[in-house]
C-alpha cells in the first residue's frame, strides 16, 4: 500500500481535530485519496454524473468495514455529512441542462440532494439515527456530540465531501466513526 | 420498529420570543395566518420562469422574483424585531440558516464557485443583521433542514450551551428546482396537493421564508420578552430504509414522534393538534399515518390532523421553520387549519383530519412533522404559554 496523500490526511486532520474538541472518541476512519490506487472512485448505482454520492458512500463504507464489527449490533448511528459547497458538480449539470432547454435526466431529481446517498449508507449499513448535512466540520462534530447527548444516536458517522470546482485538487473526502465516551466505556465493558 | 434509547434534553426551559414569515400569501404572519385559514389554496400557474418544456406548471409563489438572501435577511431582522433583541443581544445571538445552497452558484463561474458556498451565504445573511460572528450554521439536509436546525437549537439551549438562537428557512421556487421536480414526476398534475386523500396525485413547490428566535426562559425573562410559544419537546430519527423513499411503515417517523413526546413530558392524548408532513404522495402520506398510529396509539383516530402544505406547498429547506410558524399561529388563534383539496378517504390515511372548515381549538400541545430524503424524519411539540 502507498502511503496516505498528505492531501488526504488534512481532511481527516480536521475531522479528528474537531471531534477531539466535541469531547468525542474516534472508533475508525477512512480518507479519499487514501492511497496511489484511488483513482476513479466507483460507480453507485443509481448516482450519475458527479462523484459526490460515490465518494460519500465509499469512504463511508471503509470506516463503517474498519470498525470494531463485534461494537456495531444494536448501535443507534447518525449520518452528519459536511460539505463546503456541496454538489456543485450536479448543480451545474442541471442549471445547463435547463438553461439550454435540454431534458433533466430523471436520476438527477433524486441526487438534488445530499440526504439521498445518506438514505443509502443509512439503508446499506442500518444507521437509523438521523440524517444531517451541515456546511463546516465543527458545527457536523458539534451537531454529532449534541446528538449523542441527547440520546438520538449512539454514535455518528461524520463524512466530509468537498468536490474539486477549479481544476486543481482533485475531489477529497473522508469519514470517522465517533462516539460518546459513555458508549465507548459500555461497548469495552460489555 | 427499531428499540431506541429514551431520548434525554437538558433541563431547561426553551421559548420562542420572534417570528417573521414569507409565503405565496404575501410577507408577514398576518398575511400568512388569514390566507391559511382562509382554506383556498395559494397555488397559481408559474409566471417567474418558463414552464412550457413542464409536465406541470403550477406552484404557490408570491409575485415576481424576489431574492433568496434578500428575503432571508429581511425575514431574520423581522424576527429579531419581534423579539425585541438590541443591538448588543443580536450580536451575541448565533444564526443556524437552513437553505438548499446560495442559489448563485450553479451558472457562477469556475473561478468563482469556491466563494459561493452555503457557509459564506449564511455568514453574510448573519452580517446583514447583526448577528454573532461566531457559531453560524448552515443545515442543507433537504425538507427537514430547518426542522432539525430547530431541534439543534432547542436542544442546546435546553443543556445551557446556548442563551439564544436565531434559526431561518428558506426556499423561493427556481427554475432548476422545480425542473428537477418535474423530472422526477412528484409534482401534482392537476394542480392541487391533497395530502391524506383518494385521488392524490403529489407535490406543488411554494415560496417560503421564516425565521424564529429560540432562547432560553431565562433569557427572554431578562429581556421582559413574552414567550409565544415553547419548544417543548423535539425527536430526529432515520429510516435506514432507502435514499428517497419513507419506510412503508413509517417505524422512523414514529421513533422521532415518540422522542418528542419523551421530551416534551407529554402523553399522546395531551396533543391537540398536528400538522403533519403530508406531501400529498402515493407513498408518504399512508407511511406517516402508520407512524402516527405507531407512535400515538388510539390518539391517532381523535387528535386533529391536517397539512397545511395543501395549501402554501412544499417549500424544501424552509418547510420547518414555516410550517411550525404556521402551528404557532394556529394554535395561539385558537384555528385548526383544514387538510385541503380532501376528495375522499383512503383507507390507508385514517386520520381524523380538519375538513371543509378550520376548526376551533385551543391546543396547549401541538406537534409539526417533517421528512426528507434519506429517511430523515424530524417531529417538533410546542406548547403554549
Amino acid at each position: 500500500m502507498t502511503p496516505l496523500a498528505p492531501v488526504a490526511s488534512s481532511g481527516l486532520a480536521a475531522l479528528h481535530a474537531a471531534a477531539a474538541a466535541a469531547g468525542l472518541m474516534v472508533s475508525s476512519s477512512a480518507s479519499w485519496p487514501e492511497t496511489g490506487a484511488d483513482g476513479e472512485v466507483t460507480a453507485l448505482a443509481g448516482f450519475v454524473e458527479s462523484n459526490f454520492s460515490p465518494l460519500l458512500a465509499e469512504v463511508a463504507g471503509r470506516a463503517l468495514r474498519r470498525r470494531d464489527q463485534s461494537q456495531a449490533s444494536g448501535q443507534v448511528t447518525a449520518v452528519v455529512m459536511v460539505t463546503a459547497l456541496g454538489d456543485v458538480t450536479s448543480a451545474t449539470r442541471v442549471a445547463a441542462a435547463v438553461d439550454s432547454g435540454k431534458r433533466v435526466f430523471p436520476l438527477m431529481f433524486f441526487q438534488s440532494v445530499p440526504n439521498a446517498v445518506a438514505g443509502y449508507l443509512a439503508a446499506r449499513w442500518h444507521l437509523t439515527g438521523p440524517v444531517v448535512c451541515v456546511s463546516g466540520t465543527s458545527a457536523g462534530l458539534d451537531v454529532a456530540a449534541l446528538l449523542i447527548d441527547d440520546a438520538d444516536a449512539d454514535e455518528a458517522l461524520v463524512v466530509r465531501v468537498d468536490l474539486a470546482v477549479t481544476g486543481g485538487d482533485g475531489d477529497r473526502a473522508a469519514a470517522i466513526l465517533v462516539t460518546g465516551p459513555a458508549n465507548r466505556e459500555r461497548l469495552s465493558t460489555a | 420498529m427499531d428499540s431506541t434509547p429514551a431520548a434525554r434534553r437538558g433541563t431547561g426551559t426553551v421559548v420562542v420570543t420572534g417570528t417573521a414569515v414569507l409565503s405565496a400569501y404575501g410577507r408577514g404572519t398576518e398575511a400568512l395566518l388569514t390566507g391559511i385559514l382562509s382554506g383556498l389554496p395559494a397555488f397559481a400557474p408559474v409566471q417567474r420562469f418558463d414552464v412550457t418544456a413542464r409536465r406541470v406548471g403550477v406552484a404557490a409563489t408570491m409575485p415576481g422574483s424576489p431574492e433568496l438572501r434578500t428575503e432571508m435577511t429581511r425575514a431574520v431582522r423581522e424576527a429579531c424585531d419581534d423579539a425585541c433583541l438590541s443591538p448588543s443581544d443580536r450580536a451575541r445571538t448565533p444564526l443556524f440558516l437552513a437553505i438548499h445552497g446560495d442559489p448563485a452558484i450553479a451558472r457562477a463561474p469556475e473561478a468563482d464557485k469556491p466563494g459561493l458556498g452555503p457557509q459564506a451565504f449564511t455568514t453574510a445573511v448573519a452580517g446583514g443583521c447583526g448577528l454573532a460572528e461566531q457559531g453560524i450554521r448552515c443545515y442543507m439536509s433537504a425538507c427537514v433542514a430547518a426542522s432539525t436546525a430547530i431541534a439543534d437549537a432547542a436542544a442546546m439551549i435546553a443543556r445551557g450551551h446556548a442563551d439564544r438562537v436565531v434559526v431561518a428557512g428558506g426556499y423561493l421556487v427556481d427554475c432548476d428546482q422545480f425542473a428537477l421536480f418535474d423530472a422526477g414526476r412528484v409534482l401534482a398534475d392537476d394542480g392541487q396537493v391533497r395530502p391524506f386523500s383518494a385521488g392524490r396525485r403529489g407535490l406543488l413547490l411554494g415560496d417560503g421564508a421564516g425565521a424564529v428566535v429560540i432562547e432560553s426562559r431565562e433569557s427572554a425573562r431578562a429581556r421582559r420578552a413574552p414567550p409565544l410559544a415553547r419548544i417543548a419537546g423535539w425527536g430526529r430519527t432515520g429510516d435506514a430504509y432507502h435514499p428517497c423513499q419513507p419506510h412503508p411503515e413509517g417505524h422512523g417517523m414514529a421513533r422521532a414522534v415518540t422522542a418528542a413526546l419523551q421530551r416534551a413530558g407529554i402523553a399522546a392524548e395531551d396533543l391537540g393538534y398536528i400538522n403533519a408532513h403530508g406531501s400529498g404522495t402515493g407513498q408518504s402520506d399512508p407511511a406517516e399515518t402508520s407512524a402516527l398510529r405507531l407512535a400515538l396509539g388510539d390518539a391517532a383516530g381523535t387528535v386533529p390532523v391536517s397539512s397545511t402544505k395543501s395549501l402554501h406547498g412544499q417549500t424544501l429547506e424552509a418547510s420547518g421553520v414555516l410550517e411550525l410558524i404556521v402551528t404557532l399561529l394556529a394554535a395561539r388563534k385558537g384555528m385548526l387549519p383544514i387538510n385541503a383539496g380532501f376528495l375522499g378517504a383512503d383507507d390507508r390515511c385514517c386520520l381524523n383530519l380538519v375538513l371543509a372548515e378550520a376548526l376551533a381549538a385551543t391546543p396547549e400541545f401541538a406537534m409539526s412533522l417533517n421528512a426528507a430524503f434519506g429517511g430523515a424524519n424530524t417531529a417538533l411539540v410546542i406548547g403554549l404559554p
